[in-house]
């Protein structure tokens, strides 16, 4: 168990003895506390988000007190225990929290030596403390540790403002590099965070949120639940309780697992969602929406400064939407107990989460207790608050401590996303190149994202509010004489709230791509003009410092660097002092870019390869913090500008994953040159964000240098980078590409009707063409009573086991929970529902009653006991040539099988396809009554597999072609293809499109285990069938082998001799297929890669056999579902060799037009030479149809 | 899919479990085992934050099935070494300070001890390569290539001072 909890205030106000430093004699806040053993706990109400801020606060506290640095522990963000401050936002703990920090800490300092200038019998000034030791300095003959001056009593003083504080020179310990605390856990895996708490008793929720994903506000917002069937999770284990309070649904489980997938099994229906506008562009819905504007600057005459510019230039820059993507999503635990709430959390905002909850349930605040644990780096506000109020509400629910983890999909799409943004500049140049006027307006549609447990049950209004966080940053840094800036404030589009940088980042972008155009146009070195018009001292050495750093040379126009073969090489300069706060606003660390970029005129793709950043931190408590939180800004705000745009539907978030929204990789981190210019004897200044802010303007000024296009809208993807070399007649074409092989021209067009389509056919045929004399009655075989199972021997029970196995008999007839032979599954037709029976050994609705020849006759004709007519979906056409004693056996093992008495749904067609008796005429023309003849020209091994992939196998029946009337084709269309369920089964006669021919070891493989090195897994019916194989021999396994390897010798050659892989390494063939599918390019790049890249330890995507299939059925199944080979499919004693591997789902991760992206890419990528698939969209929605979600 | 009982072995330790074989492994290691090194992240086999070794080699704990860890041996980051014995590639993540929140160290550390593994003395770009599908947020990519290449660095003067891993 891990129960962290931090001891509340009261108990060190309490404690018998110690030092306490509170706000005042009267307000109770406590900010220090010393102890007689020596510690000292130090209380921040800002907590630290991977910040490092505990490390840096210690330093704090430890140089005020001149104590050891390790003997301080920092308190952060516990409700209990820390002070009110508010949200931990705008990089405001340094600059801002931990200023009555330092003064409790100078408080009890000068406390502390008073006190021991009373023992000593001197005046405190001849005292000094070094390392927790107070002692006398001259003579030094007197010491005594802090630990026992606060021993014996407990002593509480005031903090004091006024208190001095050291000074700067006197530091030892802030301003030096310090090893943060929490790594060597955090390395180890001792860590705890909020991930990890785990209760006695604690059960495990998941939350199933509303259609409209990331979309917390409108009419419709809590009112669009219709229904919970709780039905529908019956028979799942560990289920505890489903949970329902207006739009808040919840399941609570046992275990993890079981919650998970009650959470995907619910079934919940919602109203649709309203239709959206189209926020994937967001520029004209920003200024479609309404606002209000407010003038933040207006100097001068704009309008006569425009009216006089000789070259007047307006231009408008559009910011994506953005979300934080935490790489762990948001995950709580909360236990109600007695009208006492506490929850464990990641929340950035303890008191706002703790006022939050005491709204939720009407309950006190103190009543609820938050323990503010770390969690997963987070840049803004991610979902921890929301999941928090969900834990709360599944707990209050059962009465238990409950855990929730929100999903990928769930962080991903309900996180309140950095807004969009739009911003115009208008402006010019003046007769000497000065600029004439700047006119700037932003567009900002943010809002406080309320706690979205509040809005779903109705507790809060889904009314949006309008906050003013458009203006940070605003105003430009440069001395313009006329100047105007207005911000339109305006209502939320998405669910959005302040991630890094806030409305800075995007206004930066345009305040430093405009100057950049204006210095372009008066034909200036860029870094010059800004100087011309920058007044700010500190901005001015900044801008030297990282100039000079990074070698800066003056130019007047683009593309002056060198290229090299398709790549141009450009610089780029920005800089930024970052306000934020409520307007006016608190200026943090003043930052500046040099970024380098190479732009590749064949791909598009943009590779910053290197960023020269200054910083102005004023004192740096710890510098190495500080050049690390540089590093990430660098890191991060350059992923934001090359590849970050949360992509929408037409209801709400579409970027569910990383493959939707990709970010940065190891191979795209730039090198980074920091220059921090030291300013020790200046305030200390917030450096979380500072960095991030010239981000953008710098790589496009860059991109501008090296190309001479301006990027005005992000993110700068290769497809929209090559759009613009295109049209500036830079594009490099690619060569084309000699072709690797040709795959013969499809022959035939093979019928994509399955079974139960094909039953049409008969149907209609056989009405019209009056078959029914083909003797459509048959008897009844009467009733027996079950046999005894002692009848029958151990052998032949054994071998009945494998004949079942060969046969698969259970991969159809298993229950719908997976009870062997109960019947039930559901075989969806368009005509109606087939259903297997139940075949188990029950009497009254199994086969139990069943003799030995009306199983026979089943088996071999068709025909049930009660002499009615099974359809063809039973393959008793291939049962037919199952020889006497293998149906013996099979009949004996049926019989000695547990009996499952429930009946299975009856199969309910409509008319025609009801009358069973049509089947009559069927059989007359294709079902098969011959027993199996082996052929004396091949081996007996050959024969085996022969009569095992032709009579118990049926593969036939799904990897043959079926005729007009259902019937599976013979003669050369034997085995040559045919659909399952809805999935392709590749021909087996060696003329299938895998690229690489089955060799025996091939197929042996596959058979077995799954999964076959040079083609990949069994999916769909296929797995279930290698699952059903598993009880067989290996000799057997490896006669069916044989036996279908020797089809291959008939069609193309084996597989050494093709040349296919060869694609997986061609340059030329990666790159067209980003040409072709830039958007599955990214997702397979986020979602996929991870696992199929090339040298991954699977088989190459190039060899599946479904990327060269003709239609992409099998391609979409698999990503929708997943794959299980063969992870669950290999024997134990054949894992050993196998890599351990299984693909997910993705069916609730992608959606139908980033699946079909990603298809079209995958085809291009892996099937170069094969014509790209034709009806992908429809193949997806039939699929998604069948697969749910 | 119904459960069965299920031998793992995870750090050195035998357990007998009853579970559903298809339990993802991560949810075991980290539900049953209280295993905290492992981290959640997207359940998809794309972030890299439940990695763990199996067979010594990397693979994702999220998507994998327990049922394929049977008879295998599972080492996570607690195996690799604790903090009285630590990992050279733990030790180097925390002499270069490889840390911002930290949620995605796991997986640093075991991608690189993977690499580490198959090639002692790989050069940035192969560091680059074995990092690729391992995503971190807050921007630590810096200090964790610089902590993977002196992780290489001490574990190849441990190897030519003779000790064994």
């Amino acid at each position: 168990m891990t129960r962290p909890e931090e001891p509340s205030r009261s108990r060190y106000l309490e404690a018998a003895e110690g030092l306490v430093v509170t706000a005042s004699a009267t307000d109770p806040t406590l900010y220090l506390a010393l102890h007689p053993g020596g510690g000292v706990t130090a209380f921040n109400g800002h907590v630290d988000l991977g910040t490092g801020i505990r490390t840096a606060l210690a330093q704090i506290v430890a140089e005020e007190l001149d104590v050891p640095f390790d003997r301080v522990r920092m308190v952060l963000g516990s409700t209990q225990a820390v002070p009110d401050q508010g949200p931990t936002i705008a990089s405001e703990t340094i600059q801002v929290t931990a200023k009555p920090l330092r003064q409790a800490a100078a408080t009890a300092r000068r406390h502390l030596l008073a006190c021991a200038a009373h023992h000593a019998g001197c005046e405190p000034d001849e005292l000094e403390i070094v390392d927790g030791i107070v002692s006398r300095k001259h003579p030094a003959n007197w010491a005594i540790a802090i630990g026992e001056l606060v021993r014996g009593q407990l002593e509480r003083i005031a903090l004091d403002a006024d208190c001095p504080v050291k000074p700067v020179s006197a530091y030892r310990l802030v301003g030096t590099g310090q090893a943060r605390t929490d790594i060597p856990e955090k390395a180890t895996g001792r860590w705890a965070y909020v991930h990890d708490v785990r209760l006695h008793g604690m059960l495990h929720g998941r939350v199933i949120r509303p259609p409209h994903t990331g979309f917390d506000h409108g009419e419709h917002v809590a009112h669009n639940l219709l229904s919970v069937n709780e039905d529908s999770l019956a028979g799942l284990p560990g289920i505890v309780d489903i949970v329902v309070v207006g739009d808040f649904v919840g399941v609570v489980a046992e275990r993890e697992e079981q919650a998970a997938r009650a959470a995907d099994l619910l079934d919940v229906r919602w109203r649709k969602a309203p239709a959206i506008a189209d926020l994937s562009a967001p520029e004209d819905p920003l200024r479609d929406h309404p606002a209000s504007a407010r003038v933040l600057a207006d100097n001068g005459n704009v309008e006569r400064g425009l009216d006089a510019a000789s070259s007047p230039i307006a231009r408008s820059y559009v910011w994506p939407y953005q979300m934080h993507a935490s790489i762990g999503p948001s995950c709580a635990v909360a236990e109600w107990s007695e009208e006492r709430l506490t929850v464990w959390s990641g929340t950035q905002n303890p008191r706002f989460m703790q006022r939050d909850l005491a709204l939720l349930f009407d309950m006190p605040e103190d009543a609820v207790t938050v323990e503010r644990m770390e969690a997963a780096g987070c840049y803004g506000r991610n979902c921890a608050d929301d999941v928090t109020a969900d834990a709360a509400l599944l707990s209050q629910a059962v009465g238990r401590p409950v855990r929730v983890q929100l999903t990928r999909e769930q962080e991903h799409g309900w996180e309140p996303k950095g807004a969009a943004q739009v911003v115009d500049v208008r402006g010019g140049l003046d007769l000497e190149g000065g600029p004439a006027a700047y006119d700037f307006e932003t567009r900002y549609p943010s809002n406080l994202a309320p706690t979205l447990a509040l809005i779903l049950t109705g507790r809060v209004s889904n009314v949006a509010s309008v906050t003013h966080m458009g203006d940070r940053t605003a105003i430009p840094p440069y001395a313009f004489d006329n100047m105007r800036v207005t911000v339109h404030d305006m209502p939320p589009l998405a669910r959005a709230s302040w991630f890094r940088g806030v409305s800075a980042m995007p206004n930066s972008f345009a305040h430093e791509s405009f100057i950049d155009e204006l210095a372009s146009a008066a034909e200036v070195d860029p870094v010059e003009y800004r100087l011309r018009y920058l007044t700010d001292p500190r901005a001015i050495d900044l801008v030297h410092a990282v100039t000079e750093r990074a070698g800066w040379t003056p130019r007047t126009k683009p593309m002056t660097m060198e290229r090299e073969g398709d790549v141009l090489y450009g610089r780029g300069f920005a800089y930024a002092l970052y306000v934020h706060g409520t307007f006016p606003g608190t200026a943090a660390a003043w930052s500046a870019w040099v970024a380098d970029v190479a732009v590749n005129c064949r791909t598009g793709e943009i590779a910053v390869t290197r960023v020269t950043v200054g910083q102005d931190s004023g004192l740096m408590i710890n510098p190495e913090g500080v050049r690390h939180q540089i590093h990430g800004n660098v890191i991060q705000s350059t992923s934001r500008v090359l590849k970050e745009k949360v992509e929408f539907s037409q209801t709400g978030v579409e970027s569910l994953e990383w493959g939707g929204y990709p970010i940065i990789q190891f191979p795209e981190v730039p090198e980074i040159d920091v220059v921090m210019l030291p300013r020790p004897d200046e305030e200390p200044l917030g450096v979380g964000e500072s960095a991030s802010v010239p981000s953008a303007a710098a790589i496009v000024n860059a991109v501008f240098d090296a190309t001479g296009i301006r990027f005005r809208e992000l993110p700068l993807t290769p497809d929209k980078v090559l759009a613009a070399l295109r049209d500036a007649g830079l594009a490099r074409e690619p060569e084309p590409r000699a072709q690797t092989r040709s795959l013969p021209a499809p022959t035939r067009t093979k019928s994509r009707r399955s079974l139960f389509s094909s039953l049409a056919g008969v149907a209609g045929g056989l009405l019209a063409g009056g078959f029914l004399a083909a003797s459509p009655w048959h008897s009844a075989i009467r009733p027996i009573v079950k046999p005894d199972p002692a009848t029958y021997s151990a052998m032949t029970i054994a071998r009945g086991r494998e004949v079942a196995a060969a046969g698969a008999c259970d991969v159809c007839h298993t229950g719908v929970d997976g009870t062997p032979f109960a019947g039930g599954r559901a075989f969806e037709t368009p005509f109606g529902t087939v259903r297997a029976s139940n075949i188990s050994s029950s009497v009254e609705n199994g086969i139990g009653a069943w003799s030995y020849p009306a199983f026979e006759r089943a088996m071999r004709r068709g025909i049930s006991r009660d002499g009615s007519h099974l359809y063809p979906v039973h393959p008793y056409p291939s049962f037919a040539g199952t020889s006497d004693a293998d149906l013996q056996a099979l009949y004996a093992f049926m019989m000695t099988q547990r009996s499952i008495d429930t009946p299975a749904p009856k199969t309910a067609l409509s008319f025609p396809f009801n009358v069973r008796s049509l089947m009559a005429g069927w059989n007359a023309l294709f079902a098969g009554s011959q027993n199996f003849a082996p052929d004396p020209q091949r081996t007996e091994r050959w024969n085996r597999g022969a009569y095992l992939v032709e009579t118990l196998g049926h593969c036939s029946a799904c990897h043959s072609p079926r005729n007009a009337l259902g019937a599976s084709r013979t003669g050369a269309d034997h085995l040559a293809g045919g659909f399952a369920e809805g999935w392709h089964a590749p021909a087996l006669n060696g003329e299938g499109p895998s690229p690489i021919g089955w060799s025996e070891a091939a197929l042996y493989d596959y058979l077995r285990t799954g999964t076959a090195a040079d083609h990949g897994s069994a999916g769909g019916p296929m797995s279930s069938v290698v699952a059903s194989l598993a009880p067989l021999p290996d000799t057997d396994i490896r006669a069916m082998a044989t036996y279908l390897a020797s089809f291959s010798d008939r069609g193309r050659a084996q597989g050494s001799e093709m040349a296919v892989p060869a694609s997986d390494h061609s340059k030329a063939v990666i790159e067209q297929a980003a040409r072709e599918a830039p958007a599955g390019n990214r997702i397979f790049e986020g979602a996929c890669a991870s696992c199929h890249e090339n040298g991954a330890p699977i088989a190459s995507l190039s060899a599946h056999t479904a990327l060269h299939a003709e239609t992409p059925d099998n391609v979409v199944r698999t990503i929708l579902k997943g794959a299980t080979a063969p992870a669950l499919l290999a024997p134990e004693d054949k894992r050993g060799g196998l890599e351990v591997m299984a693909m997910p789902a993705f069916a609730k991760s992608l959606s139908d037009r980033q699946i079909g992206n990603l298809v079209r890419y995958l085809r291009a990528r892996y099937a170069p030479d094969a014509p790209s698939w034709q009806n992908v969209e429809e193949t997806i929605a039939q699929a998604r149809k069948a697969v749910g979600r | 899919m119904p459960a069965r009982s299920l031998s793992l072995t995870v750090n050195g330790q035998s357990h007998l479990l009853d579970l559903a074989p298809d339990t993802p492994l991560l949810t075991v290691l980290r539900n049953d085992l209280e295993l905290n090194g492992p981290k959640f992240g997207c359940g998809l086999g794309a972030c890299g934050a439940c990695a763990v070794l199996v067979d010594d080699r990397a693979v994702r704990a999220c998507a994998i099935p327990v049922a394929a860890v049977e008879g295998r041996p599972v080492t996570t980051l607690e195996g690799l070494g604790g903090p009285d014995r630590l990992h050279p590639v733990q030790k180097a993540l925390i002499d270069e300070q490889a840390a911002q929140c930290g949620y995605c160290l796991n997986g640093m550390i075991i991608a690189v001890t993977s690499l580490l593994r198959r090639d002692p003395d790989p050069d940035d770009a192969a560091i680059r390569s074995a990092l690729r599908h391992h995503l971190c947020r807050c921007g630590t990519h810096v200090e964790i290539l610089n902590a993977a290449r002196r992780a290489a660095g001490a574990m190849r003067e441990r190897t030519h001072a003779g000790e064994v891993e």
